[in-house]
């Protein structure tokens, strides 16, 4: 092996000095070579202490593990900078039989020497009941109490001015939330913590959790819809605009170009995985994780290589061990006297009836906007041209595609010959992404039904988008007005969908939801979409308790699909007697009776039930099957009952003692996101001024930036919807690439040269004895001999 | 006397030197055998095995070059005391097989000294740690300043780029970087 050859090495260079002194030459060898081994034991014993000396010499680029350490610095109006607050996150997840429990940390950083206000927007799941609010400042734990919307933002408002510090969660949409804490001072760190309860997603034998991490940016139609009213005054003319988006503000925070910047809001996830029954398969699909086992029935999941930047969706699988997932499940909890129960039906799968299925008829949707861009229109299109390729003689379909522009492959649907079909495909194959995001047009499109009274075929929509709109309340209205006979299946692409969207557009069409967040996610996710548009569904259910008087919902029991189970929650007076559900798979009846009492112990059920009552009173809002002041009066009582983060009720939380000293100016930022994995920057944002070199800019920023916090209050952050121009004080625009050279060679070489000279000059000392010897050897004999 | 002393001192700088320079390839080649134990192992039981108890990273994937027989472990991380042992996978770039650019960092007098014998049209295997390999064939090479890599890790495609110091018969560093582009077989 080469070890021993440069090992060696002195004593090769020695074999040419031999004959001069060759013991101790050897000796040195030997004394070098006991060196060597001590010090690599040494090394692999403490690998610290040994720390490669050319590792230490900080080279001229940044890891990204250090940039995100760096100076953030974001560009408000102006040549001003405001230096943005770091944010750190924690998630930790407790998964208990059927539901589970997320606790989210956010550690908001100040690098400042000013007060600051933090403002994040951030994803959660849209089915969790957020019920808890921590601040952490300190050594001193203050808890938060949920509010009316309006009153909560009072508080937060006072006490911001005040300058106590304070928290408050809002929800702007049931999936993205707004965090902002005031009064972070110079070099402080804030804790918040919130936490939620969900249930557990199932689908045939697979259990799942999905987290999502980042909010993906967001398209909101520009107000089209003018209202021009007569005032009551008659005075004249006055207009009120429509907005779809009326909330815009709230959900655009600045997002950052991955080219320009290091990934920011680093997160560390964890998992304690206990489903209840013997685990088989355990998969994180989007990240590396590391299972460990704890217990049989125990597992604990932590991401593989430490913190991740906060940039696509945490989505856990698990399956049971061998056996198939339970069919049945049924929980209870006891809170305040009263009883809630959790049931989970499966409809058994059941072979297709004797007679041919009907023909389909379905209408193909596909996304092609800009926030598509990159690896989301690939997943697309695969999916699609899939989907093309299970169309069986006897269907008929059509393809529309849409940005803010839209067009219909065929003037009304075509019968699924090989032509045709080829037609699609061609059609698919040839869309790029770009370009807004005006996603009814191509919905109404989708649902007009000219043959809305043929009841020998079946009817379906298949939408493929990331649903990465404003208007998802205008959506929905669509879908509830022009469904007719048709069903509408979602298909969510991407690293961070809009989940809410797909599966509340799903419910009101009753179609179903796939998630496909990966190329290689398309056949295994389609194919078990087509299994479930192929089979029979479950219709006309119905749930009746046989004792107990229940408070039910969903209030309407939706179609099942192959797989899915049927999800019920109920408040009861009293646990007794049983609850029977009854339904029609294909065109056979199907009956299920469950023991009430013999309901398994759950945890947080009670808030699962109070945030399925609050989406059915949404839902019934957009239905318009109550008036919204009746909707509304409902939710606000159910979030102040059970403590929960609604539309209608925050999170507040206030330090008692104020901390700012008055006088001291107090800076608001919102802190800026990732964009999601896959997704082009310019797709989505347009064409951005070209960047200035990173090391000039980087500078610049610097002298900017000292020059802005001598006393001029920093800026807020007031143009928002557009990216803000974002710079790291430390970056590059593309992958640095390590120092990959040793000293190794240049030391061999310079000892090497040392101990020739060393050699040399011992040589020429010998020879120089050897020459006096010799002189007096030479003297000698001639004296001798004279 | 005093002469004797100065060689006796230059000789023991010398030694010094050359076992410093010896111990930075002998760490080198001693970490690969480890390393090689280590990925083996995460080959067979799917987790991460740490090399040696001491260790801060954890072997990520393998590179073969069939034609030269050269084979490294590949390191997850690029710092200064991964790459003492092997090549690193560049921070915040895909893993290979993924959509979009690998890159592998080694130095130029180790783990990469191969590099200066791989040709155009050389096919490369990649083994990741879930025992999946993806083969690659060398399509062209170039040399970039560290901090203007043009390398974007998102671009599109699958490929990978090995990176290591130029020029490769240096001995001092410099800012030159040496890149293998590949790009997969189907």
């Amino acid at each position: 092996m080469n070890v021993s050859v440069e090992i060696e090495t002195p004593s090769r260079l020695t074999t040419r000095t031999r004959a001069v002194s060759l013991d101790r030459a050897a000796l040195h060898a030997l004394q070098c070579l006991i060196a060597i081994v001590a010090a690599i034991a040494a090394f692999f014993a403490n690998g610290q202490a040994y720390a490669n000396p050319q590792a230490d010499q900080a080279p001229a680029y940044v890891k990204p593990s250090q940039a995100r350490a760096g100076s953030l610095l974001l560009r408000a109006d102006g040549d001003r900078y405001v230096d943005a607050p770091r944010l750190g996150t924690d998630i930790d997840l407790t998964v208990s039989g059927p539901t589970l429990r997320a606790r989210i940390t956010q550690a908001f950083h100040n690098p400042t020497d000013k007060w600051v206000e933090a403002i994040y927007v951030y994803p959660l799941p849209h089915g969790g009941a957020v019920d808890t609010l921590k601040m952490v400042i300190g050594d001193r734990i203050v808890v938060g109490d949920v509010k009316e919307r309006q009153q909560a933002r009072v508080l937060y408002d006072q006490a911001k001015q005040t300058g106590q510090k304070a928290a408050l969660i809002e929800q702007e949409r049931p999936n993205i939330f707004t965090n902002s804490v005031a009064n972070i001072g110079p070099g402080e760190t804030v804790l918040v913590q919130i936490e939620y309860q969900e249930p557990v997603l199932q689908s045939g034998d697979t259990f799942s959790l999905r987290i999502p991490l980042v909010v993906g940016p967001r398209y909101n139609p520009a107000p089209v819809v003018q209202m021009v009213e007569l005032r009551p005054d008659n005075t004249g003319w006055g207009v009120v605009t429509n907005d779809p988006v009326p909330d815009r503000d709230r959900i655009t925070p600045p997002v950052l170009d991955p080219a320009q910047n290091a990934p920011v809001n680093p997160t560390t996830i964890s998992v304690k995985l206990q489903a209840g029954f013997p685990l088989g398969e355990i998969k994180s699909h989007h990240h590396q994780v590391r299972i460990d086992s704890d217990g049989d029935n125990i597992r604990i999941i932590k991401l593989a290589a430490g913190p991740v930047p906060a940039d696509r969706d945490f989505e856990l699988t698990w399956k049971p061990v061998s056996t198939k997932a339970p069919s049945v499940g049924l929980f209870r909890e006891q809170v305040a006297g009263t009883d809630y129960l959790l049931a989970f039906v499966t409809p058994p799968a059941i072979e297709q009836a004797e007679q041919k299925p009907l023909p389909r008829e379905v209408i193909f949707v596909i996304d092609n906007s800009g926030s598509m861009g990159g690896t989301s229109i690939l997943q697309a299109k695969a999916s699609l041209i899939y989907a093309l390729g299970r169309l069986k003689s006897g269907d008929r379909f059509n393809v529309i595609r849409f940005d803010h522009t839209m067009d219909v492959l065929f003037p009304d649907s075509v019968p699924a010959d090989s032509e045709r079909v080829a037609q699609a495909k061609a059609f698919v194959d040839a869309l790029k992404a770009s370009g807004g995001t005006e996603m009814i047009p191509p919905m109404r499109a989708a649902l007009t039904d000219p043959r809305s009274n043929d009841a020998d075929s079946v009817r379906q929509v298949i939408f493929l988008t990331d649903g990465l709109i404003g208007n998802e309340a205008q959506l929905f209205d669509t879908i509830t007005s022009m469904r007719g006979r048709s069903r509408v299946f979602m298909i969510g692409i991407g690293s961070a969908p809009n989940n809410f969207l797909m599966t509340r557009a799903a419910e009101l069409g009753r179609g179903t939801y796939t998630n496909i967040a990966s190329v290689e996610q398309v056949e295994e996710r389609m194919r078990g979409l087509f299994a479930k548009l192929e089979s029979p569904v479950v219709t006309g259910l119905t749930a009746t308790f046989s004792d107990a008087k229940a408070d039910m919902t969903p209030a309407a029991l939706p179609d099942i699909y192959l797989g899915e189970p049927l999800v019920l929650a109920a408040k009861l007076d009293k646990l007794a007697g049983s609850l029977k559900i009854e339904g029609r798979i294909g065109d056979r009846p199907w009956i299920v009776t469950l023991p009430v009492a013999n309901a398994a112990e759950g945890k947080g059920l009670s808030k699962l039930w109070a945030r399925r009552k609050i989406a059915d009173a949404e839902i019934a809002r957009t239905m318009r099957q109550a008036p919204p002041e009746d909707t509304d009066k409902s939710i606000l009582a159910l979030g102040l009952e059970h403590q929960l983060v609604t539309r209608l009720t925050s999170l507040v939380a206030i330090d008692k003692t104020p901390s700012r000293p008055e006088g001291a100016s107090l800076t608001s930022t919102e802190l800026p996101l990732n964009l999601p994995a896959g997704m082009e920057f310019e797709k989505v944002f347009g064409p951005q001024r070209a960047a200035p070199r990173p090391d000039r800019d980087a500078s610049q920023v610097r002298q900017q930036y000292a020059q802005a916090v001598t006393g001029i209050p920093a800026p807020a952050m007031q143009k928002r919807g557009a990216p803000q121009q974002v710079a790291m004080a430390v970056q590059s625009s593309n992958v640095p690439l390590p120092r990959t050279a040793t000293d190794a060679e240049l030391k061999l070489l310079a000892g090497a040269l040392m101990l020739m000279l060393a050699l040399g000059l011992m040589a020429w000392r010998r020879i120089l004895l050897a020459l006096t010897f010799l002189r007096f050897l030479v003297g000698r004999r001639w004296a001798l001999s004279v | 006397m005093i002469r004797l002393v100065f060689i006796v001192l230059l000789a023991a700088a010398g030694l010094t030197l050359t076992g410093q320079g010896a111990y930075i390839h002998a760490k080198a080649l001693l970490a690969q055998v480890l390393l090689d134990r280590a990925f083996t192992e995460t080959l067979k039981t799917g987790r991460d095995v740490k090399p040696w108890p001491s260790a801060d990273t954890w072997p990520v994937a393998r590179i073969d070059i069939p034609r030269l027989g050269a084979h490294a472990i590949v390191l997850a991380g690029s710092t200064g005391q991964a790459l003492a042992f092997g090549p690193g996978h560049v921070e915040n770039t895909p893993d290979a097989g993924e959509p979009g650019i690998a890159v592998y960092s080694a130095h130029r007098d180790t783990h990469f000294r191969f590099l200066k014998d791989v040709e155009i049209g050389d096919e490369i295997t990649v083994t990741r740690r879930d025992g999946k390999a993806f083969r690659y064939r060398v399509t062209h090479t170039s040399v970039v300043r560290f901090d203007e890599s043009g390398i974007d890790p998102l671009s599109k495609g699958r490929g990978i780029i090995l990176s290591t110091c130029w020029p490769l018969d240096a001995i001092t560093p410099g800012p030159l970087r040496y890149l293998v582009h590949a790009s997969i077989l189907e």
